[in-house]
Parts: structure tokens; sequence; C-alpha cells
């Protein structure tokens, strides 16, 4: 130890404090080798073929924002009892959903509706099943208020996260502020909108121009799927396959979920959902808002049904007298949406 | 040396701050004798009540049937809060919300120009671009922030315009314990009503604050509403029971 100090014993306390003044005025400085880049305004990396997202000009992601959203959506801290995270329902390893009818909450409780994948949700108007949420960032609210999900009082999530060893430290680096209910939000909205999907073998062959990528069946379901004998493309449409409306597509004649009925109260929304994006549907399932069907061959049967005679049934929605072999051929369209790297 | 040079300087620097401060400030000597205010603050003393009683949480009450039941949450929002003036144009207090509960009476509504006014009015509950605001963009000081418990649907992204929860006796006799929660969740643009005191008049005079004094009625509110079998709404879910309620707030509110 005495041979340590030993050089700085010489420098007495005059020396102390010009030391002390030096080091500081040094430790402020930036070493341009070295430098944090954690708050510069990153670019997304957008799959080819996709626009670039809009973004709310006071949630530019930056990789201290990300990092940090990334930390809470995977964090148990944000449910009563520390065992439900945004995670636990939507798994990186099914596409960002849970492979459950229902999803399982606090307490073991059943939700009440099918998790949709969170990919490319960045492109997302509206968020939930009945749309009722306009924005990622006020979505943050709901699975923790709600109290089948994760039961708890965002107030409280604020405070434990004020409390934590590393969170007060994160959100400071990432957002200049402390943990609240607009940085929690915004850091999970962040992260969220960095969740991008599309490099499948269809977009190898739609943007890569790989003829070789979809095999003879492919194409021919493909076809059908656009053309005027599947009628999919109507609402399953551009590079997010979905046009984002609210549609009854007859699944029901008496819905126990009114849909979006429940935000707008208006009898002509009953039964009405919006209408999901089909990539990587091949392994996303069960399928509809109460995955209630629980193959793709189930989905296409029901389409090529008709589906039941609902007042509020989309006019799209008509028997198609598809055959068997284009029904395969439909389903084997709909497995090349499957992105190989995410 | 060095420590005295220093010493003068920070001396310097601080007289200088020091004049500037000084600078600012108005020399009382040479203003005239303090002209009459024109501005007086203005508040709402707002009773809760249930019928001839004051609300408060967990106390027991009757309704109108004499029906046993209490109150765990009684909250709601005033907001576009207007003065008339006397000649019938009309000062919008902008911005101004107030998150009303029964063990708060005062609610400062800000200063407004002393005269005499028609009357006044507001809006119980929030007007559309209010509703459908980020809550999370609001400090916590500010009454649209989320709530601990919240009034605010996050499901659904809007505010609950007034909250009622508590117990209710359910038995046909009437004669029971509380043996179910009831919660009356009112909310939706369409639910938002104009609370109407336009020819209440009153003057605010120099030199002296002004309290409007109020009261609301529980029981009014639920005027019609058979607890029993009307326990719950969640305004979406129904439709006509949360309506009902709206439509009994002009009623609930009288000037004390």
């Amino acid at each position: 130890m005495s041979s340590i100090l030993t050089p700085f014993a010489s420098i007495g306390a005059k020396g102390w404090v010009v030391l002390s003044i030096f080091i500081f005025i040094f430790s402020c400085k930036k070493d341009p080798a070295i430098e944090d880049t954690g708050n510069d305004v990153i670019t997304l990396q957008i799959p080819k073929g996709f626009p670039y997202p809009v973004i709310p000009s006071d949630n530019q992601p930056t990789q201290n924002r990300i990092d940090l959203g990334k930390k809470i959506f995977f964090d148990p801290i944000l449910s009563r009892d520390s065992t439900i995270s945004c995670g636990s329902c939507h798994h990186t390893d099914k596409k960002f959903t849970d492979g459950l009818q229902f999803s399982i909450g606090i307490d073991g409780n059943q939700t009440t509706r099918n998790a949709m994948s969170i990919l490319n949700t960045a492109y997302q108007p509206y968020i939930f099943w009945d749309g009722g949420v306009p924005n990622l960032e006020q979505q943050v609210l709901a699975p923790i208020e709600n109290p089948l999900e994760m039961d708890f009082d965002i107030n409280q999530v604020v405070a434990r996260l004020n409390n934590h060893p590393e969170y007060p430290k994160l959100f400071q680096k990432a957002y200049n502020q402390p943990p609240s209910v607009y940085t929690l939000s915004r850091a999970i909205a962040c992260y969220e909108r960095t969740l991008f999907t599309g490099k499948s073998r269809y977009d190898d062959y739609l943007y890569d121009n790989n003829t070789l990528a979809l095999n003879a069946s492919e194409i021919n379901g493909m076809n059908i799927f656009f053309g005027e004998n599947g009628e999919c493309f109507h609402c399953h449409n551009e590079y997010n396959f979905t046009d984002y409306s609210f549609k009854n597509n007859g699944l029901y004649l008496f819905y126990a979920d009114s849909g979006r009925a429940r935000i707008t109260t208006l009898q002509s929304d009953v039964g009405k959902f919006k209408v999901p994006s089909l990539r990587n549907i091949e392994l996303t399932a069960p399928y509809m808002h109460d995955g209630s069907l629980a193959t793709l061959e189930d989905v296409i049967e029901h389409y090529n049904s008709g589906g039941q005679p609902h007042p509020n049934k989309s006019g799209l929605i008509q028997p198609l007298n598809l055959t068997p072999q284009e029904k395969q051929d439909l389903v084997n369209f709909l497995k090349t949406l499957t992105d190989k790297n995410f | 040396m060095k420590k005295n040079k220093l010493i003068l300087m920070a001396a310097v620097a601080l007289l200088t701050t020091a004049t500037i401060f000084t600078g600012c400030k108005k020399d009382d000597d040479d203003t005239p004798a303090p002209t009459p205010n024109t501005e007086q603050k203005l508040s709402f003393h707002l009773h809760t009540m249930v019928g001839s009683n004051a609300a408060s949480y967990g106390v027991q009450y009757q309704d109108a049937s004499g029906r046993k039941f209490d109150i765990a949450d009684l909250r709601y929002y005033i907001s576009n809060i207007v003065l008339i003036k006397n000649d019938g144009s009309e000062l919008a207090l902008s911005g101004k919300v107030l998150l009303v509960n029964p063990a708060t009476q005062e609610y400062e509504l800000g200063e407004v120009p002393v005269g005499s006014y028609k009357g006044f009015k507001f809006l119980l509950g929030l007007d559309s671009a209010t509703n459908h605001s980020d809550p999370t963009t609001y400090a916590a000081s500010n009454p649209l922030s989320i709530q601990s418990p919240s009034i605010h649907w996050s499901w659904n992204s809007g505010y609950i315009f007034m909250k009622i929860e508590g117990q209710v006796d359910t038995t046909l006799a009437a004669n029971g314990p509380l043996d179910l929660q009831y919660f009356y969740h009112v909310g939706l643009d369409n639910l938002k009503r104009t609370i109407d005191f336009s020819t209440s008049a009153f003057t605010v005079v120099s030199g002296s604050d002004y309290e409007i004094g109020l009261e609301f009625d529980l029981l009014q509110a639920l005027n019609n509403v058979d607890m029993r079998t009307e326990n719950e709404t969640h305004s979406f879910n129904n439709l006509p029971l949360a309506t009902k309620i709206a439509d009994n707030w002009q009623d609930s509110f009288e000037l004390e």
C-alpha cells in the first residue's frame, strides 16, 4: 500500500487541489477516439420495399433509448407481483406472439384476446384488435393496468423504477430525465419501433427478382391471394399485408367480443376487428382475434366457406369455391411470408 | 496574494449582480398610490353531498329508495369553464381542468377581471381534444396526468369523466349487508354535459377574492338509477345507464 501512495505523498494538500481540478476538467472532455454515440439519433434498418415509419419527434430512436426499452420490455418489474413482462406474451422465438389461444397474465388469468405479433408495429396507425389506443406510447399503459395482464398502477411502476439500482441511471442517460410515466412509455415504444420483419422468400421473389424463390404451388397460391378468386389482397395488402381497416369477417353470427364496437359503441362496428398482418403467419398460430382457428388450413376453410351471415360482415367475404389444390397452394403461399432472419 | 485577488474579483462580481437585480426592481418612491386591483382570484367552493349529508369515503348512505350503499371512489372532471359577462360576451378560463373529489372543497380557477357577471357555465367531462390527449405527457401535478387509482381508460384512450364506485346492498327487501361492488364509469365524448348557470349573476369586486359556492349531490346524479339492478357501466358496455347518469348531471348541481 505505502509503495503505491509514495509517489503522491510529496504532493501535499495544495497539490491535491490542483490535481483534482485538473482531473475534473479533463474527465469532462470527450475523447474523440471513444466518443459515446448512445444518444445519437439512429436511422432504423428498414426491410427492402418498406417505407420509413413515422416516428414522434419527442421519441426519436437512439441506442440508449432502444437498449433501455428492450431491458424494460423483458423485465417483469412492470407487473404487480413482478411475474409478467411484455415478453411473457410476445416471445422472440414465436415472432413476438405466444402460441396460445388466449395469453396468460398475472395469477394465471386468461386474457380475452389472442396476442398479436408486434413486429412491424411501427406502422400501426392504432393499437390493439379494436384500435382503441392511438399510438405505441399510450399502449404501454394498457397491459400494465389490465387486471388480467399485469394488474398494476403505472405510478407504482414508476416508483419501483426510481428505487431500482440501475434504471434511474439508464433513464437519465437515454432521456435526460428520471423514470416517469412519460419516459417509461417512450422507452418501451422506442424499442418496439425497431422490430421489423420483411425478409421472407416472398420478399426475395418480389424485391430481389429471385424468380426461383417460390415454387409453382406457391406462385399459384400467390395468384389466388392477389386475384379475384381469393380476394385476400383487398384487406391484406402492401408491404405489411394489411390495410389496418376494421372488418367483420363472418367468424360468428353472435360475437362474445364486440370488437371495434367496444370503442365506438356503434352497432355497425360489432364483430369488427383490425385486419392483422400476415407476415410470419406460419409461426403465429392460432388465428383470429380469439385464437379460435388452430391452423392455416382452418383459416382458408373459413374464408372458402364465406363465413356466417352477420349483418356487419364485409361484402368481400363470400364463398370462394376453391379446389383442394388451390387451398393447399394458398397455404403454401402464406408460408412463404416467414422471415428467415428474425 | 492570489487569494486576496480572488476575493476581490468575487466581490466585484457579486456587487455587479446585485446592481443588476436592484435595477430590475421598481422604485417604490416614484410610483403613485396603488391603483385598485383589476383582477381578483376566483374559486369554486364545491361541496360533494349525498342528499343532505357531506359525501365521504367508507360512510354508509341510503339512496332515494332507502337502499344502503357506500362510496369508495367519487371523482369527476370539470373543464371549459366560461364566465358570461354583463354584455353577453364570454370569458373562457382556457386550459383550466378540475378533478373534483369529496375531500376537497376549494378549486382555484385563476385571476379574473373585477366586474359583474351574468353567470357561468362549465363542462362536466372534457372536450374531445383534451379527452384524447396523451395522459403520459402531463406533469404529475396536472389533474390530467395518470391518477392513482386511474381515472383514464388505457384500453380506449380517453378519460373517465365521472367515476363512482363502492358497495351496495342488493337484497330485494333492501335490508341486507353491502354485498356487491358497483361501479359507474361515465366517459366517452358523447357523454360530456354542459352545466349551465348562465343566469346565476355574481360580482367580483376589487380587493376581495371571490368564491362561487356550489353543491354536487350524488343522489341526484343517480336519480332513477336502481342500484340493485343497475350497478355497473363502463359506458361502452352499458351506454343507456351511463347516459342516464350523464343526463342527471345538470340537476345534480346547485348554487350553495
